[in-house]
């Protein structure tokens, strides 16, 4: 029949231009603010931040902090996987969608922004000196002036104060920041400098100070694929809730409060959704 | 259900409606309406030529009320977006991003007080510092309302707002105490007594660490609620254009199945009503795409070239004008000076991130070589002159014809203020803190505050030219928009009408 041949054109036609909506319409890949379950980054290495124990299950106030973020996105402790994500790799395992979200002392640059979208910071640690409970010599960065400070390998720390700051100190090599811990023990180096939450966790049960001279603002941000902005911007009204709720001033007092650092229970400046 | 469906030709109109006994199909629902519901579903009427031209003018009404029913809603969605994004939210979002700048300046005019001491003459002077101090404690305070009306039923929001206050109100107390203390100890200009840097200090860092960050994230978090309701309403238009387009080519092939079916049944070429009907229905769909297509575009020109790059370039203003008060901060406060200084180097980051490599360090130094080679080469660039930041976002899109010389501008004038910043900590490190306050506090000619205010009037020239682009688009929006309230309904009258007209007289054949 002509109507029906008319008809089937039509309809022809009709899902034609439905398809093509429907492109429009549903481009990008899905936020992880509609995520049901979560697979989440995590150091292995960093007490009080990230550690991994024995048994496979992580710990510190960034894994916390995590599964906080993540019940406010409505995804319960449950569903939730964490994973190690050393720091060589984290823009690639987001890129590649490895994980959903970072929570691993990830500091937020300008260049990594090229990569990643940021949300956050859900907390702002300053660059700060440890050194042993006896030493009275080191009361700020420019103390460190003539004194032996450990390098750590790949870390940036040193750098801020050697060479951004120009403060002539001795470097003294070190593979990792708990082998640094040892050579201050050993009285072989005089200062160790980098995150006041890093030397927290590692100060815990040893024979040492923080010096509360901070001397940098670093900005942990939590990673998220580049462009979901929707789950930065949820993100980032999950960590207000924290701090608004209480949990942010609880978690720090949990983790480190033994350090005797100064530790800052309002929410931080974020960087913004880009 | 079915019981109650009257038969097709009462859809049709009345124009149709011809005497029962014309037609088989043809029975009155109170008379008979089960025998008739089955003989509708038989279809036997659809073996007649008159039930065949009915259902084609059924068909061609129902194709064209549907367009113009979706084209309706689609106006309706499109209003709605012109509304929220123009007249709504998107200017309360930009007067929240004063809240930031008038706590940021707050405090800058404070420390400037307290570092002039009794050397009223410094800079703007005591009394103006202090009026203004008082200027941008209403704004904030204004500000803080509208942003608390733009939190709307958002409790964390509220939360935020309320938090704000009752910081400003310590804040108030502290530098009340600072300030008092400044004046009875009548210190000179750089020599600020320990107990008032102690009362500054409590001061600033309740407004560095508590106020400006929450209210620097009220203006994100505004502004993410704008993002999102634009991106949620430019989908429903795009959607909404989509559906108009399945509906008007819908209706086009009803139409033109219907010329086709008349001009062989009667052995005619045209039926011109039927073709007037078409040619009004391609028109009609023809302009609605390209009215749409219009409201797309100077929606995103209103959200990208307008909306973001006001917020942008707000938030470059508060963070600059926080990073110029670092200055102050750090001579009135040498024990803190290095934390001031690497405040301001990572504000300045923020603002125009600079790479120096691998092989140099990123401090001050190297900033202020690259700053300098980088803003004299934009908007070329490349190597090292590359920057990023908030700066790099509005470079990113920067127009050659507006936006990009006065960019170019503003990034130089940014390089002589770090220049002057430079000159400034130099004098401050060679034992020179007096000619260092000097230059900081002068406002001739080749004074910090001078390169300061250009620097910054450069940045409101932007801003300007931008809002000024966000207006034209959201009148270019609502032009567009007009008349198409009532042009669906009218054209729905003109298009029943010439369709029933095109069928009538073929029909009268059958009488």
């Amino acid at each position: 029949m002509r109507i029906f041949r008319g008809a089937a054109a039509a309809a022809a036609l009709a899902a034609a231009a439905g398809s093509a909506a429907a492109c429009g319409l549903g481009a990008g890949e899905e936020s992880v603010a509609r995520k049901e379950s979560l697979v989440i980054g995590v150091k292995a290495d960093q007490p009080g931040l990230g550690l991994r124990a024995k048994d496979g299950t992580y710990a510190g106030f960034d894994v916390d902090v995590a599964r906080y973020v993540a019940g406010r996105l409505g995804v319960p402790p449950g569903r939730v996987t964490f994973r190690t994500t050393p720091s060589s790799i984290r823009e690639k395992a987001l890129a590649d969608g490895d994980v959903d979200l970072i929570f691993a002392t990830y500091s937020i640059t300008a260049r990594r922004k090229e990569a990643v979208t940021f949300g956050g910071p859900y907390y702002v640690p300053h660059q700060d000196t440890l050194v042993r409970e006896d030493d009275s010599s080191i009361r700020n960065v420019r103390d460190l002036k003539g004194k032996r400070l450990c390098e750590v390998a790949g870390s940036n720390s040193w750098r801020r104060v050697v060479e951004e700051r120009e403060i002539a100190a001795t470097r003294v090599k070190a593979p990792t920041y708990s082998a640094c811990m040892d050579l201050l023990a050993a009285r072989r180096i005089d200062a160790v400098s980098t995150d006041d939450l890093i030397l927290a966790g590692f100060a815990a049960g040893r024979q040492v100070k923080i010096i509360n001279a901070p001397f940098t603002d670093e900005k942990y941000g939590v990673g998220i694929r580049k462009g979901d902005l929707e789950g930065c911007e949820t993100v980032n009204r999950a960590i207000t809730r924290m701090y608004q709720d209480g949990t942010a001033a609880r978690l720090l007092t949990k983790w480190f409060k033994e350090s005797g650092l100064k530790l800052a229970t309002s929410v931080p400046q974020f960087e913004g959704c880009s | 259900m079915t019981r109650t469906v009257p038969p097709k030709k009462e859809a049709a109109g009345p124009a149709v409606a011809k005497p029962a006994e014309a037609h088989p199909a043809e029975v009155r629902p109170d008379e008979a309406a089960p025998g008739a519901v089955a003989r509708f579903v038989r279809g036997r009427w659809l073996g007649t030529v008159p039930g065949r031209i009915r259902l084609h003018a059924v068909l061609a009404l129902g194709a064209v009320g549907v367009l113009l029913l979706l084209l309706a809603a689609t106006v309706g969605n499109a209003r709605d977006a012109v509304r929220t994004i123009g007249h709504d939210a998107g200017p309360q979002v930009v007067a929240t991003g004063n809240l930031y700048f008038a706590l940021s300046d707050m405090d800058a005019h404070v420390a400037d007080v307290l570092l002039i001491g009794r050397e009223h003459g410094l800079g703007i002077g005591r009394d103006e510092s202090l009026r203004q101090y008082e200027t941008r404690r209403d704004e904030a305070g204004q500000a803080a309302i509208e942003a608390a009306q733009l939190a709307g039923q958002d409790a964390d929001r509220q939360k935020t707002v309320r938090e704000v206050l009752q910081a400003l109100g310590r804040y108030d107390r502290l530098v009340g105490e600072a300030l008092l203390l400044s004046r009875q100890s009548g210190h000179a200009a750089g020599e600020t007594p320990k107990p008032v840097i102690d009362a500054y200090r409590q001061a600033t860092d309740l407004m560095r660490m508590e106020l400006l960050p929450r209210a620097y994230n009220l203006t994100l978090d505004s502004g993410a609620t704008v993002r999102q309701e634009y991106e949620e309403k430019r989908g429903a238009v795009q959607a909404g254009r989509a559906w108009v387009v399945l509906a008007g080519v819908a209706a086009l092939a009803v139409l033109l199945a219907a010329q086709l079916y008349l001009a062989r049944t009667f052995r005619r070429a045209v039926n011109p009503a039927l073709a007037l009907a078409t040619a009004g229905t391609l028109l009609l769909l023809g302009a609605a795409v390209g009215m749409l297509n219009g409201q797309l575009d100077h929606l995103r020109k209103a959200k990208e070239d307008g909306f973001d790059s006001v917020l942008t370039l707000s938030r470059i203003r508060a963070i600059s004008h926080s990073a110029f008060a670092d200055e102050s901060r750090y001579l009135l406060d040498p024990e803190r000076a290095d934390t001031y200084e690497q405040n301001f180097l990572d504000k300045a980051l923020a603002i125009a991130y600079v790479d120096p490599g691998e092989s140099r360090p990123l401090n001050l130094d190297t900033y202020y070589a690259l700053i300098g080679r980088t803003a004299a080469e934009y908007p070329s660039a490349s190597g090292d002159t590359r920057f990023l930041g908030l700066f790099a976002t509005e470079a990113a899109k920067a127009d050659e014809a507006g936006a990009e010389p006065r960019l170019a501008a503003v990034l130089r004038a940014y390089a002589r203020v770090m220049d002057g910043d430079r000159r400034m900590r130099e004098l401050a490190t060679g034992d020179r803190r007096d000619e260092a306050i000097a230059l900081r506090m002068r406002r001739e000619s080749g004074g910090a505050i001078a390169e300061f205010e250009r620097y910054d009037a450069g940045l409101v020239g932007l801003a300007t030219l931008h809002r000024q682009r966000f207006q034209d688009a959201i009148g270019s929006a609502d032009g567009g928009l007009r008349g198409w309230g009532a042009l669906p309904p009218a054209a729905g009258a003109v298009l029943a009408a010439l369709i029933l007209a095109g069928v009538r007289p073929r029909l009268a054949e059958f009488r």
